[in-house]
């Protein structure tokens, strides 16, 4: 059988074996509604099982469990909090459409929320981002409004992996009266994240960024008055989001959130190397071959490099046959066009925006993992210039 | 991206008639840096008759394979011939190409044309 190598983790990750042995159970046998759990003791076990999936999952962000929200993954959280926030505020406190600030290179859950509340006639800044794939806290200073209820900057950028200051950011939100929400779907269980470090009043979560199921994220609330419900319903999460709860699916986020927690200052080390020795490998072997993004404050499971001469598609492709699974721009976004706006963003043209592609790791990423595609992406690259 | 088929994959993983043609009698020529495309289409013509096709590509699996088949077509038409391929029947021979990939395809279908326009131009 041909090798499969699979470097397309920010996209989605396996779920590991111990997270799917734990969430089983909860499928068939312990099945019963966690809502029933005052007169029923199959669904104390499933509530039981909800609520510590809570404790872990606000255990890995520094949270209070009370302030952990399950959602069904990070879009759904990102659009809460977006529409959540600035509807409410925009209401009841403003009297007027509000007004937010995000940026240029979120992930299409940010940037399509905030279009849909820029159509209802709320008003949206995108700041502008920097070459190195970074948010300048004073350009958010800049965008910042009497009426600006939210500013929404992501943790680390998905295709690009580059760590933006939050905390930083957060004071600014603060200073100028406004709330801050980050999208930690790229960092959660990647590298350390705390909500009180980082000074936020909102952070996304999505399980299948680290070896949990999909369809089950979460969102970290401070203050649960500052937004509106999800979806009306039966009274889960406090009111805020009815739904019966996906027993399965946040076992299964709470096990890879206490895997994660356990695993992260290992595996920060870990993946750091190989995705270094990655690039150095390629730019030794590769000439013309550039990364996106700053390579140093970036999450350690991402490389993204720009390889002179060659279109993204036919170079995925060819990878594909050779076993290599990567990403052009983000998995969500390929449908559309494989110039990624993250990149333009960032200052690159449309041709070299579509000669960029993302390598990512995660715990089942190996060293020969890693020398297979050192060995093999060269002769692709080779091969598509030799057309040119 | 609508997904290739695997006859389109062949085609792009071994693509016929890479190269140049010293002296051609037409060259086609089309850059655009939107669509990240170079591309040079030489053809050689003899009593009427296309003898050769080659090309030089950087662009999309979608173009290099429908200029490997089309370069593998033009041999032994003549000019009114050639002049007939068109999209639909170039992605016939790859089993069908997504709609999505005709455009950017057709600039196989643009160079051929120019480089029949450039032979035109030269023997008039």
């Amino acid at each position: 059988m041909q090798r499969l190598v699979y470097l397309d983790n920010a996209a989605t990750t396996p779920v590991d074996p111990l997270v799917f042995e734990e969430m089983k159970p909860f499928f068939a046998e312990r099945f019963a509604n966690p809502m029933t759990y005052t007169h029923s003791s199959s669904g104390d076990v499933a509530h039981a099982a909800v609520e510590e999936a809570r404790v872990r999952v606000a255990s890995l962000i520094g949270s209070k469990p009370e302030q952990v929200v399950f959602t069904s993954g990070g879009t759904e959280s990102d659009n809460w909090v977006l529409k959540g926030t600035v509807e409410r505020a925009s209401r009841d406190r403003l009297h007027k459409p509000g007004h937010l600030v995000t940026a240029e290179f979120e992930h299409h859950a940010i940037l399509h929320s905030a279009l849909a509340l820029q159509r209802q006639g709320y008003e949206v800044t995108f700041v502008k981002v920097g070459h190195n794939g970074i948010v300048d806290p004073d350009d958010v200073r800049r965008a910042m409004r009497p009426t600006t209820v939210l500013v929404s900057i992501m943790h680390a950028n998905n295709e690009i992996g580059t760590i933006q200051p939050i905390a930083d950011i957060a004071r600014v939100a603060h200073d100028h009266g406004a709330l801050m929400h980050t999208d930690a779907v790229q960092t959660t269980a990647h590298i350390p994240v705390d909500v009180n470090a980082l000074g936020v009043d909102f952070l996304s979560v999505s399980a299948h960024k680290f070896n949990g199921p999909k369809g089950v994220g979460a969102l970290f609330v401070r203050d649960r008055a500052a937004l509106y419900p999800f979806m009306d319903g039966g009274g889960q999460e406090w009111g805020l989001r009815g739904s019966t709860h996906n027993v399965p699916g946040i076992v299964g986020i709470g096990k890879a959130a206490q895997l994660g927690k356990e695993r992260l200052p290992e595996e920060l080390k870990r993946l750091t190397n190989l995705r270094n020795m990655l690039f150095d490998k390629l730019s030794t072997r590769i000439d013309r071959i550039v990364a996106n993004g700053d390579m140093k404050q970036r999450v350690p499971q991402n490389l993204n490099i720009r390889i002179e001469g060659i279109d993204n598609e036919p170079l995925l492709l060819a990878m594909n046959e050779a076993g290599i699974i990567a990403a052009g721009g983000s998995a969500c976004n390929a449908q559309e066009t494989l110039a990624s706006h993250v990149l333009t963003s960032i200052g690159c043209d449309l041709k070299e925006a579509k000669s960029s592609i993302r390598l990512s790791f995660a715990h089942g990423t190996t060293e020969k993992d890693v020398d297979y595609a050192a060995d093999v992406i060269p002769g692709l690259v080779r091969f598509l210039r030799s057309m040119a | 991206m609508d997904k290739y088929s695997r006859a389109t994959i062949r085609e792009f993983m071994s693509p016929s008639n890479i190269g140049h043609i010293d002296d051609p009698s037409g060259t086609g020529h089309i850059t655009d840096n939107a669509d990240a495309v170079e591309l040079t289409l030489f053809i050689s013509v003899d009593t009427g008759h296309i003898t050769d096709a080659k090309y030089r590509i950087a662009g999309c699996t979608a173009l290099i394979a429908t200029l490997s088949v089309l370069s593998k077509e033009l041999p032994g038409k003549t000019i009114d011939e050639a002049l007939v391929l068109d999209m639909p029947h170039l992605s016939g021979l790859l089993d069908g190409l997504p709609e999505s990939k005709w455009r950017c395809a057709g600039y196989a279908v643009q160079a051929l044309h120019l480089a029949i326009e450039d032979y035109q131009s030269r023997t008039s």
